[in-house]
């Protein structure tokens, strides 16, 4: 159609797949790492022998797992799949080969990075961000220079409208900057440690508003522009419905921000931000299945096809993986629903019936139909390909089966009462000792996963063996774009409705947008922000959301020193500190959380998953022997305990002078410290002494004073204290009404 | 399929695209969703309601007015007589394996708690001053308050288990603590 207008001229060119090629690999490598430690912290929850302290923890490792499969597995396949086919939808090779690059190692390094500064203890306590301040602003340059390259590319391209994956590709790439830099905002208190510019309510709040959008636009949106390319490749067949594409899209990218705060059910955010959470996640179900419907729909008139192409079987289950998740989602976001599946297993079985086949299915489809055109061979063995299909398909059922079965029982184990009123399970060990014949199905599924990937990395390889002995580089030639373009109607037959009204419903006027890509990126980067400062705006501004409690105070110099040993140890992956409005909750661990107590939490602590029983009110409950023994070896106090043990704290010095800068960095973020200004160290060591003495005295080890033990022994003697110390403000305090 | 007359010419390295129309069902489904969010944010027939605070609060009342009348006050006589019963005792001991062995030891030798084999006790040595240990716990010493965790019958139990670990003085056992009780 193009032809009929004045033809610029005619320019040739190659694509540059030596970058995407480069890409192809690291994922495979990273897939493989990243889910081989998924397999590790799935025994070690059946057997906690295999943790090894101090590095190698569950709460060290969970971090490297998700943050390896993420932003290292599934964040390399979209950089794979976005420079293979942005080149050629957009008729350009991309802007710059050395941005390519630069994008290329800086993101291996930050995997590198992320790598050993995790097992190390180096973390932020907020999930998907663990990575310290300096990772963080590596992130956002190679970010940047992504971005960059892109947009360089769609400027100088040679095609006139761009396509629905490019939509999705530009939708992501702006989003993740805005989400990655508003969320990860923090002072540092030394090289490696910083604490969040948010705390509590508001940190939780921007927490989950980028958790949640860290799913949307890093593990959907891209995953869907790679569908629009990949699928029709795979299927040859054309997309279903164009006019399908631009709603589902734009109401993805409008709706999809809004639903964050469904992880903070019943907690102490404010109920308004938890019910527009809900319903805009209700809303999201259909805009979700817009997507699956163009995916599977495409395939319409060629299923025969799917019974011997390995590529199909594994996009089908990719697609319908991603619709029954995207239902899911919507059905946990309702609050009822979400008070019985919030702190179990669910939400990991929903995590990983959506990642192991959205994600990785449609990564394993795009590779298997890339690698013989990257490599320019055939592909190594199609029968690999097709045990790689049903040993993954076996690995996600049992890994699904027994990890929802895992969830729904513990889930109704904790809200069972019994004929007396007293909670049926009172031990909180008896509802995890119940799970772990279904822990060790799951280490099975996850193997066979891992295994499958293990076939996958060996067909690749062994494809790449075969390669050409050089590549081919085939040139293409392509008209430049000219500023004159007359609009046509889009297919014969079609005429431009004459009214504005028409042509809205017809949406003519998208075509319009998809030749203007700037403006294109800039109404998306609107509809984000927009969306986004609906929800920030009130959460911050408005002061009844978090009404303040006389009596809570910030934590001394030794609590604080105590409270990073236990960011330090991830504590939080496994303890919720978060007692919910539920009776069941409240008779098992206390007074609900109100919003006033954690004023002086950055970064909050309040966790999502409760593998350990929630912390809250745990200050005073147990004695600090107690807290010691438990430490050294949890079987010792509570044999069917899956806590790995933390022997070190005992042996490991306090950095005494180093308390001084966390307490400077918490005053520059405004907490009150008054007297703790210039004598933090003093104030932690006679804080120290005094338990060290309380633990000798008690038939415990003396010379403790000097040791991590006390830290966090004091910290967790603190928690939920204050708001006992003013009984009858707390009860009263309406946590968060309607503005 | 080529003559498909929804078929848009147009292709993008290849990938062309159908203009159809949206599904009906999926348009159906979309608006029961908008109409769903309107009516539960405005509470017409669905919603939060008075809100998660009133909800609880509302639950736990009723909780409170179901609750079965307190458990009978246990007497001086009715745990003695329970302490010469093997069976209550056997029973005593299933419930001090399960909840207490962490902090007492599985002998009563005593670990992070008081030896419970020697004859000294810091709250009281008799029946009924154990049982009120037991029921109200030490908080500041982090004895937990086991009434709200174990049923009356299972508190008498244990009771009367702990009483019969006095003066076995098991060997390992920790100092003994307290005022002497003979």
């Amino acid at each position: 159609m193009a032809d009929a207008q004045a033809a610029g001229r005619l320019e040739t060119f190659s694509y540059d797949d030596d970058i995407v090629r480069k890409f192809l690999f690291v994922t495979i490598l990273w897939g493989a790492v990243g889910m081989l430690v998924g397999v590790i912290i799935a025994v070690q929850m059946a057997y906690p022998a295999w943790n090894v302290a101090p590095w190698l923890t569950f709460g060290r490792l969970r971090p490297l797992h998700t943050n390896a499969v993420i932003f290292a597995f599934a964040g390399n396949a979209i950089f794979t799949g976005i420079y293979y086919s942005s080149q050629r939808l957009l008729k350009a090779r991309m802007f710059s080969d050395a941005l390519s690059r630069a994008h290329f190692w800086g993101w291996q390094l930050i995997i590198v990075a992320a790598a050993l500064t995790l097992p190390l203890g180096f973390t932020q306590a907020k999930e998907y961000a663990e990575l310290e301040w300096p990772i963080d602003i590596m992130i956002a340059v190679v970010w940047v220079i992504f971005a960059v390259n892109f947009i360089g590319t769609l400027i100088k391209r040679r095609e006139r409208h761009i396509y629905v994956a490019i939509w999705f590709y530009i939708a992501s790439i702006v989003t993740v900057a805005i989400l990655h830099i508003f969320n990860n905002l923090a002072v540092p208190a030394g090289l490696f440690k910083s604490y969040s510019l948010y705390a509590g309510v508001q940190d939780a709040f921007m927490q989950w508003w980028y958790g949640h959008n860290a799913v949307a636009f890093f593990l959907t949106t891209p995953f869907l522009g790679l569908m629009y390319y990949f699928m029709p490749k795979a299927a040859e067949g054309p997309v279903f419905s164009y006019r399908l594409s631009i709603l589902h899209f734009w109401t993805i990218v409008f709706m999809y921000i809004w639903a964050g705060p469904h992880h903070l059910h019943y907690t102490a955010l404010p109920e308004w931000a938890s019910t527009l959470g809900m319903l805009f996640s209700v809303m999201l179900w259909a805009p979700s299945w817009g997507g699956m419907i163009n995916g599977l729909l495409t395939l319409r008139g060629g299923w025969h096809k799917v019974v011997d192409d390995p590529i199909l079987k594994f996009m089908v289950i990719a697609i319908t993986g991603y619709g029954m998740s995207t239902f899911e989602g919507p059905m946990l976001s309702v609050k009822s629903v979400n008070s019985l599946s919030h702190y179990t297993d669910w939400t990991i079985a929903h995590v990983h019936s959506g990642a192991l086949t959205w994600n990785g299915f449609l990564t394993f489809a795009m590779v298997y139909w890339l690698a013989p055109r990257l490599f320019q061979t055939e592909l190594y063995s199609k029968k690999l390909a097709e045990w790689h299909f049903w040993i993954a398909t076996v690995g996600i059922l049992l890994y699904i089966v027994s990890i929802y079965s895992a969830g729904v029982t513990q889930g109704l184990m904790w809200r069972a009462f019994d004929e007396t009123g007293r909670l049926q399970y009172p031990d909180f060990v008896e509802t995890v000792a119940r799970l772990i014949p279904m822990y060790w199905t799951r280490v099975v599924g996850g193997t066979l996963y891992l295994v499958g990937m293990l076939v996958f990395a060996y067909n690749i390889v062994m494809t790449w063996k075969r390669r050409a002995a050089t590549y081919a580089i085939t040139t293409v030639q392509a008209p430049a774009l000219t500023k004159e373009y007359t609009p046509e109607p889009m297919r014969p037959g079609v005429d431009v409705p004459a009214t504005a009204f028409g042509r809205f419903v017809a949406m003519t006027f998208h075509r319009a947008w998809e030749r203007t890509p700037i403006v294109f990126t800039v109404l998306v980067a609107v509809a984000v922000i927009v969306a986004s400062l609906f929800e920030i705006i009130p959460t911050f501004l408005i002061k009844s959301n978090v009404p303040t409690i006389a009596s809570v105070k910030p934590y001394t110099p030794l609590e604080l020193a105590g409270r990073d040993l236990y960011i330090r140890e991830g504590c939080f992956n496994c303890h919720s500190q978060m007692i919910r409005p539920l009776r069941f909750e409240t008779e098992r661990y206390g007074e609900y959380s109100k919003p006033g107590e954690s004023v002086y939490d950055h970064p909050f602590l309040w966790g999502s998953r409760r593998i350990g029983p929630d912390l809250a009110r745990e200050g005073g409950l147990k004695s600090n022997l107690w807290h010691l023994r438990h430490f050294e070896n949890p079987r010792e106090i509570n044999p069917r305990s899956i806590m790995p043990a933390y022997p070190h704290f005992s042996t490991n010095d306090i950095d005494f002078p180093g308390i001084q800068k966390k307490i400077d960095a918490m005053l520059m973020l405004g907490v009150p410290y008054g007297d703790a200004i210039n004598t933090a160290p003093d104030m932690a060591r006679q804080q120290a002494r005094e338990i060290a003495a309380d633990l000798a005295a008690t038939g415990g080890p003396s010379g403790m004073e000097t040791k991590e033990v006390t830290a966090i022994i004091a910290y967790l003697q603190r928690l939920g204290k204050d708001i006992k110390a003013a009984p009858g403000v707390a009860t009263t305090t309406k946590a968060g009404g309607q503005p | 399929m080529a003559d498909n007359p929804r078929l848009i010419e147009h292709q993008y390295d290849g990938i062309q695209e159908y203009d159809n129309p949206l599904p009906r069902w999926w348009v159906l489904l979309f608006w029961a969703t908008i109409v769903f969010s309107i009516m539960y944010a405005f509470n017409l027939g669905v919603g939060s309601g008075p809100g998660r605070i009133a909800q609880y609060e509302a639950e736990v009342a009723a909780a409170k007015a179901a609750a079965p009348p307190p458990a009978e006050f246990t007497s001086p006589e009715e745990l003695a007589a329970m302490a010469t019963n093997t069976q209550i005792v056997e029973a005593g001991k299933a419930v001090y394996t399960t909840n207490c062995v962490s902090c007492h030891k599985a002998d009563g030798g005593g670990l992070i708690g008081p030896n419970l084999t020697d004859n000294a006790w810091i709250h009281g040595g008799t029946l009924m001053e154990m049982h009120k240990t037991i029921t109200e716990g030490v908080i500041a010493k982090g004895m937990p308050p086991w009434g709200t965790l174990l049923k009356p019958d299972q508190i008498d139990a244990v009771t009367v288990y702990v009483a019969s670990m006095k003066n076995t003085n098991v060997p390992g056992g920790k100092a003994a603590e307290g005022t002497v009780v003979p």
